[in-house]
């Protein structure tokens, strides 16, 4: 039966089933990630790679030089460029919330691309301190990032729109320390960023602060830390002792939660929060998924992967695939679980049944009578947790069919989850290749996501979704037209216009203005001229005339609106450029003008 | 001060539109912490009385100055400039820095323009190199609610720009006001404009919707049901015509300056010799409420009236004894005392000026002009005034009466009396004579005149007007009745559409517009149709109608449009708008051009 080779998938760790359903193949050829360093957006966002220089390979027929390829989730290429920055071996590379890639080397410069591998200027420089220091380690967050240099001084940027390196308190330790975590400023007491260092032969963690440092643990830990990580909200420390210890506590490192011998002393190479419920551990080819009790489970892997912390998963990258663990949602357990008879199972039954002509549908059906609206909503619930079409379609349909027969249920849920679901799958789509999950869809926001979608330049697939989800297309708009201004060198002026025109005339109160300032800043004043005649907004529209040398219209469009103070900013601005005696000439023949201008000289 | 007028009883709510203004203020002052220095342009702070107590600036540690030429004495380290945007104003401003720069005070300046930042006034900080110096912002204030149903954008100056310097900055302004008010009361669905100014400024109106709509998507029935845009220019007779309401002579001679009068304290019963004193005059005062708009002389049998009914019951009390709730009743009109003996100095005040022949005289005149009977009575007189050398201004006005009635004097007269006119009163009137030229308010003959047309068609003059018991708004002036007030009147009723020949033959193009989400729907268009009922608002309220007149209007026009308010079986609440509340001698004042 169906529901039997669904929860084969499963595994059971404690009480709780995990499921790890392949997202994609991984497009993408010749990419060893064992080569690599590579940097994952979290809510199913771009890969970068590029070749680990602190690694000795072999190079058999690549150029010597190396090159940063930007994937989306499902490999399939973006953008690449060569890398051929000075300033020593780049220590780390993360993506920030706004999908920026941060790489800093050795010298604390730091380097940032954006989507399409296009640097964006100016480039960020950690400091002097980290300029003769060199930076040996670094730690991100959301939009931030910490340095810890050779000389063990740490340096933080809190977020990059105010790139502004800030030094925190000298922590005082001799050796490089084990493991470095950070608690997010968000979660924090102080609203600054908190570094949590495990240092070497100390049983201790520093939390290094802007003003001072806290020694955390010294009564509970027996030895030095090994590798450690912050659960996503900050509450929770999850770190490998010196033994062989799995050790989770409160991130004050006040109480212990867990703890649970592991099979191996050595330190786990990657260690990740799994959702909010188990940690992953991962050894060379082993995958360990810990719970608060029970057994671990074990995956394989005979090649190298990479973990990618999601809200509500792991998403687990290889060389050949993108997998997503997560705990199975309650409401898919209770319908798929072997054997299980909640009134959603039954209802899923009911509608084989249904499918097969079979009456034990109808029987289905009365057993269930008194909780058929749970069973919907169960239904409806688990449509929005499935990654394959078809079994969402099928869950959808036992909800629709289950609805029919029950009369207080609200209607909408259904037609809402299919909305969901249909923007799901149109991101999901290989080609868009972002995996997002249903929870973090809701946590990452539409409008989030669709800001995201432009500055891939998927224009066409950003104005959809939010023409279908009734948002305003404004910015897509803008955004494509912006683009498309700047991508469109080679197009004449009028034929450009034409195509802008087209979509612009879509959204009511665009502001034709800001694409012309655009259109201005690339070059093409032209073109520029023929787009703020468009402009509604007069007040917009003058400025922007007289920056590209439209004086005569600027006036006359002033002199239109009615409003003296523009005519004033044009005469001001005319006065100032021409000779006098041509800029008598050009308000003699405009009474308002010359009105004005007398009643201001006297 | 008990300047600030009582608008419980608006047809709108002008109260949140006063307390908007008033927060704004408010947090202009506090956003500047510690004690500091609020100067204040005197003609904006005659406005901002009527918005704001004086107490409650200071409770925000300000210590208030008037703006002028001389410098500042304060020991505050903050000034505040509250300046309207007008470049000559800058100039004190500069004067003040560079005074204190020279004395070495170093001080934090701020300049709040009202109601907005201008590019002319900024370039002058820029020239003097002070652009740095202060701290520039915005005060949007731009409109201020006078009374229950009168609003003014306090432009005194507005028509003499429109019409002699061509500066229209004040037509923007007004657009802008009523643009603002749109945002809070909903788009005005009908617009009926007359006048070249009002045309301009319904069409900046529209340019401002496109630009900036006022959601009129959700189908809310918008609080105001029509604006009616007038020009002073289409009827310049009325003001130049002595008012003769209460409230009108109270102008006429006292001058009311935003909702109160200066006068003698000795008038009012003071024992203050030689002090003046301020007398408040809006809707608060009930009596006055009930006598403002009444000929003066019912006013002045009313108030004998209740002077007696008052003088009857003190007697009865003394003779015969009371029950407690008479005695009750009684002290309940007592306590209207205060007022009657209030209005009954005033109105002796008034009859003083009243009663001189030369103001008899005058009225006497004014009602021949209008009459248009008899050309050389008229000239003949005006040219006795100016041989007399009487007070400019008042010749000036029935000059301009004379000549527009006229439509403009022949050039032999026009000449002769411009000579006379500079002979006795000095060359320097020359500019003045040459702004009203320009305006075209006294001017050589060009065309026919059509005053006589126009007087016949609209029934301007009215014989046998009963003053105590009106059926007509030509009370207003006893006989003549106001061309303004006359058009609209049309205008409320039927649209424009029956006058168009007449509105032909006055001055600037005329328009009638439906704008917004109405402009398509046809059960709107039986609202311009003789409509009872059905403009009326579903809670039974009346509809209401915005007034604006772009140049001003007088007190006696204001009384008119109350009184057609007050008629049975008009449907339409009015609400006034004005630039600025004017009288024959201020409006002409405006136009007094002074030389070196």
């Amino acid at each position: 039966m169906a529901n039997v080779s669904v929860a084969a998938e499963w595994q059971l760790l404690y009480n709780r089933y995990y499921r790890k359903p392949e997202l994609y193949p991984m497009r993408w050829k010749h990419v060893d990630l064992a080569r690599h360093k590579v940097a994952a957006a979290p809510f199913g966002g771009p890969v970068a790679v590029i070749r680990d220089d602190s690694k000795i390979v072999q190079l058999h027929a690549e150029s010597a030089l190396r090159k940063l390829r930007l994937f989306n989730s499902a490999g399939h290429p973006l953008a690449d460029t060569v890398w051929r920055h000075p300033g020593g071996r780049l220590i780390g590379m993360s993506w920030t919330d706004d999908l920026t890639l941060v790489c800093v080397v050795q010298d604390g410069t730091i380097y940032r691309y954006d989507l399409h591998a296009q640097l964006i200027e100016p480039n960020i420089s950690m400091g002097k301190e980290c300029f003769e220091q060199n930076v040996a380690d670094c730690a991100f967050w959301g939009n931030g990032i910490v340095c810890i240099t050779e000389q063990n001084q740490l340096f933080c940027i809190p977020d990059f729109r105010n790139p502004k390196p800030v030094p925190l308190a000298d922590p005082m330790i001799e050796e490089p320390p084990r493991c470095i975590a950070v608690i997010e400023p968000q979660y924090t007491m102080s609203g600054n960023v908190e570094v949590l260092l495990g240092v070497a032969d100390d049983p201790v963690v520093l939390v290094v602060e802007e003003d001072g440092v806290q020694r955390l643990g010294e009564d509970l830990l027996r030895g030095p830390l090994q590798k450690m990580v912050v659960s996503r909200d900050g509450k929770w420390l999850a770190s490998f002792t010196h033994d062989g210890r799995l050790l989770v506590t409160t991130s004050d490192l006040t109480g212990v939660i867990i703890e649970r011998e592991c099979e191996s002393a050595l330190p786990p190479e990657q260690i990740a929060w799994c959702g909010m419920d188990a940690v992953l551990l991962y050894w060379d080819d082993m995958l360990l998924m810990m719970g608060p009790d029970g057994d671990p489970v074990h995956y394989l892997y005979d090649e190298p992967i990479i973990l990618i912390p999601e809200c509500d998963g792991v998403r687990i990258l290889s060389n050949t695939s993108m997998e997503f663990l997560q705990r199975v949602p309650d409401s898919t357990v209770s319908i798929f679980t072997i054997g299980s008879t909640s009134p959603a199972a039954l209802l899923y039954d009911a509608l084989d049944h249904f499918d097969r002509r079979s009456a034990k549908a109808d029987e289905n059906l009365r057993l269930i009578k008194p909780s058929l609206p749970e069973a919907v909503e169960a239904c409806v619930d688990a449509a929005g947790h499935e990654f394959d079409a078809s079994r969402q379609r099928t869950l959808l349909r036992a909800a629709s069919y289950g609805q029919a027969f029950c009369s207080n249920f609200q209607r909408d849920r259904i037609q809402e989850m299919c909305k969901i679901l249909r923007v799901l799958n149109a991101v999901r789509n290989p080609k868009i290749g972002i995996p997002l999950s249903i929870q973090q869809y809701k946590l990452l926001s539409p409008s989030v996501l669709i800001g995201r979608l432009i500055n891939a330049h998927r224009h066409l697939l950003a104005l959809r979704i939010s023409e279908y989800l009734g948002m305003n297309q404004e910015v897509v708009i803008m955004h494509w037209a912006c683009s498309k201004i700047t991508a469109s060198l080679s197009i004449p002026d009028a034929t450009l216009l034409e195509i802008l025109l087209d979509k612009l005339k879509l959204c009511k109160g665009i502001s034709y203005a800001a694409v012309a300032a655009h259109a201005d800043k690339n070059g093409r004043r032209k073109l520029a001229a023929m787009l703020v005649d468009h402009e509604p907004r007069s007040s917009k529209q003058v400025p922007l005339l007289l920056s590209i040398g439209e004086e005569d219209t600027a006036l006359m469009k002033a002199t239109e609106s009615g409003d003296t103070d523009l005519v004033y900013l044009v005469l001001f601005h005319i006065w100032q450029k021409r000779q006098s005696l041509e800029f008598f000439g050009t308000i003699q023949a405009r009474p308002l003008a010359r009105d004005l201008f007398i009643s201001y000289a006297r | 001060m008990a300047q600030i007028p009582n608008l419980d009883n608006a047809p709108i709510n002008l109260i949140s539109i006063r307390e908007q203004s008033q927060k704004e203020l408010i947090n202009i002052l506090k956003n500047i912490r510690g004690k500091k220095c609020l100067v204040i342009d005197p003609k904006l702070g005659d406005s901002l009385s009527l918005i704001i107590q004086t107490s409650l600036l200071k409770e925000h540690g300000v210590e208030l100055r008037h703006l002028s030429a001389d410098h500042i004495q304060t020991d505050c380290t903050k000034v505040v400039y509250l300046v309207r945007s007008q470049p000559n104003l800058m100039r004190y401003i500069c004067f003040n820095i560079h005074h204190d720069e020279s004395k070495g005070l170093q001080r934090e300046y701020h300049v709040y323009f009202v109601p907005r930042r201008t590019v002319a006034c900024e370039k002058v900080l820029e020239e003097e190199k002070l652009h740095n110096t202060v701290t520039i912002a915005e005060y949007p204030l731009y409109i201020v609610p006078m009374d229950e149903d009168v609003l003014s954008f306090e432009l005194d100056l507005a028509y003499k720009e429109c019409q002699v310097d061509g500066d229209t900055s004040s037509l923007w302004h007004i657009a802008k006001a009523i643009h603002k008010l749109e945002f809070s009361f909903g788009l005005i669905p009908n617009v009926r404009a007359k006048g070249k100014a009002s045309v301009r400024v319904a069409d900046i109106l529209n340019r401002m919707q496109a630009e900036e709509p006022v959601n009129s998507s959700d189908m809310v029935m918008p609080e105001i049901n029509t604006l009616i845009l007038l020009d002073r220019e289409v009827d310049m007779v009325t003001p130049l015509c002595s008012q003769l309401t209460y409230e009108g002579l109270l102008d006429e001679f006292l001058n009311i300056k935003n909702g109160s009068v200066e006068i003698d304290a000795s008038i009012m019963g003071l024992q203050q010799e030689g002090k003046k004193t301020k007398v408040p005059l809006n809707s608060t005062d009930k009596l006055f409420k009930e006598i403002r708009d009444l000929n003066f002389e019912v006013v002045v049998q009313i108030l004998r009236q209740k002077a007696t009914s008052m003088k009857q019951d003190y007697t009865e009390m003394t003779t015969t004894s009371q029950s407690v709730s008479e005695l009750k009743d009684f002290v309940k009109k007592l306590n209207s005392l205060p007022e009657i003996t209030r209005h009954i100095n005033l109105a002796q005040h008034l009859t003083t000026f009243t009663s001189k022949p030369s103001f008899l005289g005058q009225l006497d005149m004014e009602h021949t002009i209008v009459e248009s009977q008899s050309y050389d009575i008229c000239f003949d007189y005006i040219e006795e005034l100016i041989q007399k050398q009487e007070p400019l201004t008042m010749v000036l006005r029935l000059l301009i009466l004379f000549s527009i009635t006229n439509s403009g004097l022949p050039k032999k007269h026009f000449d002769y009396l411009r000579r006379e006119l500079l002979h006795s009163y000095g060359f320097e009137h020359m500019a003045t004579l040459n702004n009203l030229e320009k305006a075209g308010l006294f001017k050589k003959q060009e065309s026919r005149s059509n005053w006589l047309t126009i007087k016949r068609a609209l029934q301007l003059v009215v014989e046998d007007t009963d003053t105590a018991n009106p059926n007509d708004i030509s009370y207003v002036f006893s006989g003549y009745a106001p061309l303004s007030i006359r058009l609209i009147q049309h205008a409320i009723r039927s649209g424009w559409r029956p006058v168009e020949e007449i509105l032909k033959l006055l001055p600037g193009p005329h328009l009638e517009t439906k704008r917004g989400a109405f402009s398509n729907s046809p059960s709107f268009d039986s609202l311009s149709g003789v409509s009872n009922g059905i403009a009326k608002v579903p809670d039974g309220r009346r509809a209401l109608v915005l007034v604006v007149f772009v140049g001003g209007v007088t007190f006696a026009e204001i009384s008119a449009l109350r009184f057609l308010c007050s008629q049975e079986g008009m449907a339409y609440d009015l609400i006034i708008a004005t630039t600025k509340i004017v009288n024959g001698q201020t409006l002409v004042e405006t136009f007094m051009e002074k030389l070196g």
